[in-house]
């Protein structure tokens, strides 16, 4: 079958976690994803484990395999006068560039933004940073952890009468890199059209400071400070996290679904209580109805009332933990998972396509070792010759 | 030069927040989107507008709805009704993209499946987001906002040291699954345009959130060893935390990837001590001594405003940045010069501002172009201009109650 980005070839460079999930995204989707890591031992994505294989862990740790799925690899200090030679030239071969990394460095490589319009036209280039490429900020430091402090989520997350919480994993970058690939498309499509390419700036801050739920919107129209505060684990009775036998369960029960989920919880008794019948009475009536689902929750498990919630048609899910995703019969009824092989890795399990296309579907293939298309690449896409690459590799640029 | 979209024209069948954030997207980025809404069920987050009782107009002035629909068309239309769907099936030839995010069985029921969509128009692009898919034995369970995450795997990695899982802030699986959405549609379009054939697009809202955690799932193939909740902090760096600045909840991140990067914290709050004291002088060291070391910052983090923190460290190379909020956001300098913040108009909510788009496009500025449409506000463009219907047609379909000039608000009080 036919993918949906045949044709379109990507050069990745900074190797982080968002400009990786924006090329993986890509790669996954059928373009030929060129990822450039520093020669040596590539940059920080390979550096966190944990690692299958103890002996080989620059090849095997976890964040590299996920990120780099189906790319190739090449090696190149693009910091070196010849580095920044040959990324120019795959450059002339490229659809788009993507790039996680310092502030002002492809100006600082002799890429800027004028030369890049005047050498390669139609490249589109993505610059995905955490405050974007213009403003006061624009070169401050910054992680994951900072970027989702000023972007606005991680003062929503968390017990009010604690610190705010970051989220799992690595959000604010997995965020900014999914937005990054959104933008990109837009950008070839565009660029497929008219002929011009463009540069797009993505800021992590901003992504998120767009998707603050109700609080900002509404702040900024009304000035209404009451939105957004940290609420926990429970924002009103019927949205929010119960601890059960085994588990966790989530509640989120719109006013529609509160007889789905009060037959969930005591039947037909509890449909036809009159303390909790309107939305109103349930306002009133809070605290009993709070006690009423800790004292369900805690004599369940979290399968059974996810089976009884599912049947009921009541707004009630677990809390899958990663056990949990590998069980799932949900899952597995759709085939989730992609199982790959890899040389140094073995067999593992990788979360599979982020949407379903029926007639270009997602294709996931094993990450590339650390400079393993440095032949097919420098060989077959620039012309060099065996010499010219043992040159290089002497000199330490590739 | 022309926006990445123009020119394209998509059906918005959906509601809430992860659709609309879809299409917010799409429609900032050129397309004309045409959100249908049903006069019975309008969208939900009319009803979420804080407008007090007896506002006339209430469900045209919630920002809520007005932030995530603005650069869109908006007509109402009941696709129950069998001359609802007829109506609708004469739109769909003049659109590249139908979008919906009902649960999962509800299309079909309309009979506006894709297989019916595809005899109007051959190429159509088809995009459904249901909170499971649209098959396995759990794709007609009920899944919101929460739920999403929850399910994705998402929340058995936040939480406080030793503390139960917790939730994100907002419902997070939305805007993630409306981003990929938004991506998905752009290669439908990409993949028609070089092979002349529409198709169906399926996203599950659950696993899409999945692959933004997709090294925990992994890592936890290869070590079988299920993640610890870590609060704020880092499997390695450390410092990596929250710590409390001058003034009531008022709080500062900061994290060091390396050694560098901490010795130039020491000089900065002026603790060399720190940087040559045994538990702290290296990565690993720092990181098995977090709870020292996490102390000693705080006493001079609770002394220092952490605006003056965050101007202080990230300035000169060490990552950090206050825990702002949204009211903080607004009138944030960084934000304001980047014009992040655009004044709009709207005919019953007035003037205020709004976010910007958030790709932003050296040669080709997105701007917001429209305004959200008040309920029903381009019924005429759609059903006379775009479908060709007379007006008394259309004067039919209001009198049977198919399409509307006010929305009915009760089912969601």
């Amino acid at each position: 079958m036919d993918s949906a980005l045949a044709g379109i070839r990507v050069i990745e460079l900074g190797q982080d976690i968002a400009g990786g999930y924006c090329g993986k995204l890509l790669a996954g989707y059928g373009a030929e994803v060129i990822t450039v890591e520093a020669p040596g031992g590539g940059g920080r994505v390979r550096r966190e484990g944990p690692f299958a294989n103890e002996a080989a862990p620059g090849e095997t740790g976890a964040m590299h395999l996920y990120l780099d799925t189906g790319k190739q690899s090449i090696t190149l200090d693009v910091e070196s006068v010849t580095g920044t030679t040959l990324l120019a030239r795959l450059l002339e071969h490229a659809d788009a560039l993507v790039v996680d990394g310092p502030h002002l460095w492809l100006d600082d490589l002799g890429l800027d933004y004028e030369s890049r319009r005047e050498q390669f036209p139609k490249l589109v280039t993505t610059l995905v940073s955490t405050f974007g490429q213009s403003g006061p900020y624009a070169d401050y430091s910054s992680t994951n952890l900072t970027a989702f402090a000023a972007g606005g989520q991680m003062a929503m997350t968390g017990e009010p009468d604690r610190e705010p919480l970051k989220n799992g994993g690595y959000q604010s970058e997995y965020q900014a890199g999914l937005n990054a690939f959104t933008a990109t498309l837009a950008g070839l499509w565009a660029a497929d059209d008219t002929g011009d390419g463009d540069e797009i700036d993505i800021a992590a801050m901003e992504v998120m400071a767009a998707t603050l739920e109700a609080s900002l919107n509404t702040y900024c129209y009304l000035q209404l400070s009451a939105l957004g505060k940290r609420r926990g684990n429970i924002m009103s009775s019927v949205i929010g996290l119960y601890p059960c036998e085994d588990g966790y369960l989530g509640v989120h029960a719109m006013p529609r679904n509160w007889p789905a989920l009060a037959r969930l919880i005591g039947g037909d008794e509890m449909a036809n209580d009159e303390r909790f019948q309107s939305q109103a009475a349930r306002l009133q009536n809070e605290d009993e109805l709070r006690a009423t689902l800790y004292a369900w929750a805690g004599e369940t498990t979290k399968r059974e009332a996810y089976a009884q919630a599912g049947k009921l048609r009541a707004p009630v899910a677990y809390v899958h933990d990663m056990q949990d995703l590998y069980d799932s019969p949900q899952l597995a009824a759709r085939d989730y998972f992609d199982t790959l092989e890899h040389p140094l890795a073995g067999t593992l399990r990788y979360p599979g396509a982020p949407a379903g296309m029926s007639e270009t579907p997602w294709e996931s293939k094993r990450a590339p070792l650390l400079g393993e298309h440095n032949a097919a690449v420098y060989k077959g896409l620039l012309g060099l010759t065996d010499a010219d690459l043992a040159v290089l590799r002497g000199e330490g640029v590739i | 030069m022309k926006l990445p979209l123009e020119g394209i024209r998509i059906a918005d069948l959906t509601a809430v927040w992860a659709g609309p954030y879809a299409t917010r997207l799409l429609g900032d980025l050129g397309a004309e989107v045409i959100k249908v809404e049903s006069p019975q069920h309008p969208d939900l987050l009319r009803a979420l507008g804080f407008q007090p009782a007896g506002t006339p107009n209430a469900w045209n002035r919630a920002a809520y709805f007005n932030h995530n629909n603005r650069n869109k068309f908006g007509c109402a239309l009941d696709l129950a009704s069998d001359a609802g769907r007829e109506t609708f099936l004469k739109l769909v030839p003049k659109c590249d993209i139908v979008i919906e995010n009902f649960r999962a069985d509800v299309l079909d029921t309309l009979r506006l499946g894709y297989e019916e969509l595809k005899k109007v128009r051959e190429d159509i692009i088809l995009i459904s987001m249901p909170g499971h898919g649209k098959d396995g034995p759990e794709r007609d369970y009920v899944a919101y906002g929460t739920n999403v995450e929850q399910l994705a795997g998402l929340v058995s990695l936040s939480g406080y040291l030793d503390g139960p899982p917790q939730k994100s802030g907002i419902s997070y699986g939305d805007p993630v699954a409306g981003t990929i959405a938004a991506g998905a549609a752009i290669m439908g379009l990409m993949a028609r345009k070089r092979t002349g054939k529409g198709q169906y697009i399926e996203l599950s809202q659950r696993e899409g959130l999945t692959s933004l955690i997709g090294e925990q799932v992994l890592g936890y193939d290869i070590s079988g060893q299920i993640p610890e909740r870590l609060g704020n902090r880092h499997p390695f760096y450390a410092p990596h935390g929250c710590y409390p600045a001058a003034g009531d909840d008022r709080w500062i991140t900061i994290a060091c990837r390396d050694d560098d990067e901490f010795q130039v914290l020491c000089t900065l709050i002026d603790r060399p001590d720190l940087a040559i004291d045994d538990r702290f002088a290296t990565s690993p060291a720092r990181h098995a001594n977090q709870d020292a070391l996490d102390r000693e910052i705080s006493v001079w983090t609770r002394q220092h405003d952490r605006e003056e923190i965050f101007e202080l460290l990230a300035q000169n190379g060490v990552p950090a940045a206050p825990v702002w909020n949204y009211a903080d956001l607004y009138s944030n300098e960084h934000l304001r010069a980047r014009g992040f913040f655009e004044q709009v108009w709207h005919r019953d909510a007035g003037t205020w501002e709004m976010e910007h788009p958030v790709y932003r496009f050296t040669e080709r500025p997105a701007r917001i172009r429209m305004n959200a449409p008040a309920f029903a506000e381009h019924n005429d463009y759609v059903f006379r201009d775009l479908i060709g219907l007379s007006a008394e047609e259309v004067a039919q379909l209001e009198e049977a109650g198919v399409t509307a000039r006010i929305p009915n608000m009760s089912s969601h009080q």
